[in-house]
């Protein structure tokens, strides 16, 4: 099967999956116990409130109407008005998106080289001081947990020592960019490890397969066995992993924008939870979902190509 | 002229010698075949002659070579990167002129040069592996059992590409326990047991006139292919009825109908690709995508492994083609073959254990060796260790999936002694038809899913209708293609 087919194939189901996450977020809120607008309105519930909230929600019109009108709002990208600040949800998610981002793709273009990195040097000097160091090391990050971690370089570099800011309170993420070095750190933390393994794992293999040694009796000179031979075999199966921390980040990592104060995704989740602000709610759900299918669309492409016999 | 000369060679792995004083000599357009049993010393000498030693061997002894050195591995598909197209390989490899020559010489269409590896049959990938070889002109080709695991006709093609390549001047040496492929191609013959030479010479010498008992004893011990006696065949055991197999939206298998007696064996024949081990799979559980029938004893047998009871899967087991990947190599052989009887049979893992070693000692294995992971046993040891694994279940029916290519002949003798000793039903998968005419009471031959022969073995094989059968039979013999 050529990439483009492939390619064709996996949108259509992509599109599929949307849909159907948009059609289960919608009966979601269906599906709370007696009417969604008593159950968000708190527990004295005020009559004007909840008429209120019923209006916003537009629960007093029939169902098939109110998911027309939803699906039809989805593809302008009108996700309805917050039921808290009557702010529109999409200005509060797009509000939100901009920190969200700029963290996740720095961490991705710190995270990739690095971790391909230290698994290759890993795997090229297999049990020696180097891979033994690198393998405690990034063991060792991965097994403290993000708030930890977070804790302690807020104190340490933050407090104790003063040279970064310790939180991002009240600070433009974008015209300041130090107030990121202490969250990419702890974001970097645990992905390094998960990431550098496989590939270490995957070039080891590689290394000791039969088309590399063919390769070296062929007189292709080490430096292009290493990279060009047993590279894009041992990546193949780190691709899935960098899929799955994409989307974590993407996610917007909860404990990490608590921490640090960075008004991220997962900041505006929180409080949408808290505030029972059941609109935002329902448009993270929908963009979290359109993100997981998006990113592990590319990771199917991307594995593809590295790996073409597998889906053949 | 001489191009390859071994003297004295000698090769030591913890002081235990792998290969004792041998001497040999190549000229430029001549072919020396080394043979012998696994564990013979074939490879040390020939990864010796390339210059390599494997990890922890000490090799000693003067290796004299003049020019470069090509070596073509056992497994052209393992050979080749899965991930890159040939073209930009090839690109690495030398100028375009070498390259364009070498694709001449090796009889490759560059129109293939734009496909991954696994989009090339077996003989192209071969075809392709030696042409890179020959990018760098050697002046002698060590090749590593070029044709184990192929079917007849694609063994053809591959004998006929190294005579060409011979031809133009090159020297060869054949690591190969395939005595046909020997007869075809060799001028010379070393004949190592052991890590000794047991006898040299001549190759019409050696394989005419052993001196040696060993040589005649490989020589003997290969099948041939002879017609079998008409034998009254058995009621049905098992049957096959309508079954078109599919690979998601591939059909493999269609319509097939077949039956096999009880205490009969049926040879399933035919190419690699034409859907034999699907239905070997379809037998055992193993592939579930079908329409149509599998009755054992009249009784439709569950698709999937999982939907049969214990007695239906004791009843049918299957011995997979690649013995080494069939075992966890991480634990001892004796567990894994006693699992059979605590698994199937019910037995306290004592009795299972005792049974294994006690079955595992009859063909051959004995405790000690039992004992050891996987990874401490030849090919054709653990070969009959997953037979005996598959026969504590105390089947009905058993499904062999080519389970004697790749061995050398005397190992494969034993192995087909200890089959031709079953009182079981066999269905033998193969494309070896001398293992065909010695087992079978039946043949039945696939070409692209379709049966397109099936009878008793004396008069399929006596009087084939197809004109797969008859390749395969190797009417187009070796001897005519490498002319």
């Amino acid at each position: 099967m050529s990439l483009s087919r492939y390619a064709l194939r996996r949108l259509l189901f992509g599109a599929v999956q949307v849909l159907a996450v948009v059609t289960a977020v919608f009966l979601m809120v269906h599906a709370l116990p007696g009417d969604a607008a008593v159950a968000l309105a708190g527990d004295d519930p005020d009559p004007d409130r909840v008429e209120v909230i019923r209006r916003a929600l537009g629960l007093d019109r029939p169902v098939l109407e109110r998911f027309g009108e939803w699906l039809w709002g989805l593809a302008r990208l009108d996700f309805g008005a917050s039921v808290v600040s009557g702010r529109p949800v999409a200005d509060t998610l797009v509000a939100a998106l901009g920190p969200t981002v700029v963290l996740a793709v720095l961490t991705l273009v710190l995270l990739v080289p690095l971790a391909v990195a230290a698994g290759v040097a890993g795997a090229l000097r297999e049990g020696g001081p180097l891979d033994r160091a690198l393998t405690s090391v990034t063991v060792g990050l991965h097994s403290i947990p993000e708030f930890a971690l977070a804790i302690v370089l807020v104190a340490v570099f933050g407090v104790g020592l003063g040279w970064l800011p310790p939180t991002a309170v009240g600070v433009d993420v974008l015209a300041e960019p130090a107030v990121l070095v202490l969250p990419l750190v702890v974001l970097l933390a645990r992905p390094l490890c998960s990431i550098s393994r496989l590939v270490r794992a995957g070039m080891l293999d590689a290394l000791a397969s039969d088309y590399v040694r063919h390769a070296r009796r062929l007189g292709v000179p080490p430096g292009r066995v290493r990279f060009a031979h047993a590279l894009p075999n041992a990546l193949a199966p780190a691709v899935q992993q960098v899929a799955r921390t994409t989307d974590w980040l993407l996610g917007g990592v909860i404990v990490v924008e608590a921490v640090f104060v960075i008004p991220g995704l997962g900041t505006v989740l929180v409080d949408a939870v808290a505030a029972r602000d059941l609109p935002v709610v329902q448009g993270l759900a929908v963009v979290f979902a359109v993100t997981t299918i998006a990113v592990n669309l590319l990771a199917d492409l991307v594995a593809f190509r590295l790996a073409p016999r597998a889906a053949a | 002229m001489t191009v390859v000369r071994v003297e004295g060679l000698r090769a030591e792995a913890r002081g235990r010698p792998l290969v004792d004083g041998v001497d040999l000599a190549v000229e430029a357009g001549r072919v020396l075949a080394v043979v012998g049993e696994s564990g013979s010393g074939k490879t040390t000498t020939g990864m010796a002659v390339l210059g390599e030693a494997a990890p922890g061997v000490t090799v000693t002894g003067t290796v004299t070579v003049t020019g470069r050195v090509g070596f073509v591995p056992q497994h052209p598909a393992a050979a080749l990167n899965p991930v890159r197209r040939l073209r930009k390989v090839f690109r690495e490899l030398g100028p375009p002129e070498a390259v364009a020559a070498a694709l001449r010489r090796a009889r490759v269409d560059p129109d293939l040069l734009d496909r991954y590896p696994h989009q090339l049959s077996g003989g192209q990938q071969q075809r392709v592996v030696l042409a890179q070889v020959l990018v760098g002109d050697p002046a002698v080709i060590v090749a590593d059992e070029p044709t184990t695991g192929q079917d007849a006709i694609t063994r053809a093609e591959v004998v006929a590409e190294l005579a060409e390549v011979v031809n133009q001047g090159v020297a060869l040496i054949l690591l190969t326990h395939d005595l046909d492929v020997v007869r075809a191609l060799a001028d010379d013959v070393l004949v190592l047991r052991a890590g000794r030479v047991v006898e040299a010479g001549p190759a019409d010498d050696v394989l005419t006139v052993p001196r040696d008992p060993y040589t005649r004893a490989l020589i003997d011990a290969q099948p041939r292919l002879t017609t079998p006696d008409a034998a009254d065949s058995a009621p049905p055991l098992l049957r096959v009825a309508g079954l078109t197999a599919r690979h998601r939206a591939a059909h493999v298998l269609h319509g097939v109908d077949l039956a096999v007696g009880a205490g009969e064996c049926l040879a399933v024949v035919g190419r690699s690709g034409s859907g034999k081990t699907t239905l070997g799979r379809c037998l055992a559980g193993l592939h579930e995508t079908y329409d149509g029938d599998v009755l054992l004893d009249g009784q439709p047998l569950p698709r999937s492994l999982r939907k049969r009871d214990r007695v239906a899967v004791a009843r049918v087991q299957y011995v997979f083609q690649d013995a080494r990947a069939s075992f966890d190599p991480h634990r001892t052989v004796v567990e894994q073959v006693a699992r059979t009887g605590v698994r199937l049979r019910g037995m306290t893992a004592a009795a299972a254990r005792e049974s294994a070693l006690e079955r595992l000692a009859e063909v051959g294995v004995d405790a000690a060796k039992a004992e050891r992971a996987p990874s401490g046993l030849s090919g054709g040891e653990l070969q009959r260790c997953a037979l005996v694994r598959a026969l504590l279940a105390q089947p009905d029916v058993l499904v062999c999936d080519e389970i004697t290519s790749g061995l050398d002949t005397l190992t494969q003798a034993g192995l087909l002694d200890l089959l031709a000793g079953l009182t079981c039903a066999v269905v033998l998968i193969s494309h070896d038809m001398g293992v065909v005419a010695r087992l079978a009471d039946r043949v039945a031959v696939l070409h692209a899913g379709r049966l397109v022969e099936h009878g008793p073995a004396h008069a399929v094989l006596a009087a084939p209708t197809h004109p797969v059968t008859t390749g395969l039979l190797g009417h187009t013999t070796i001897e005519e293609a490498s002319k």
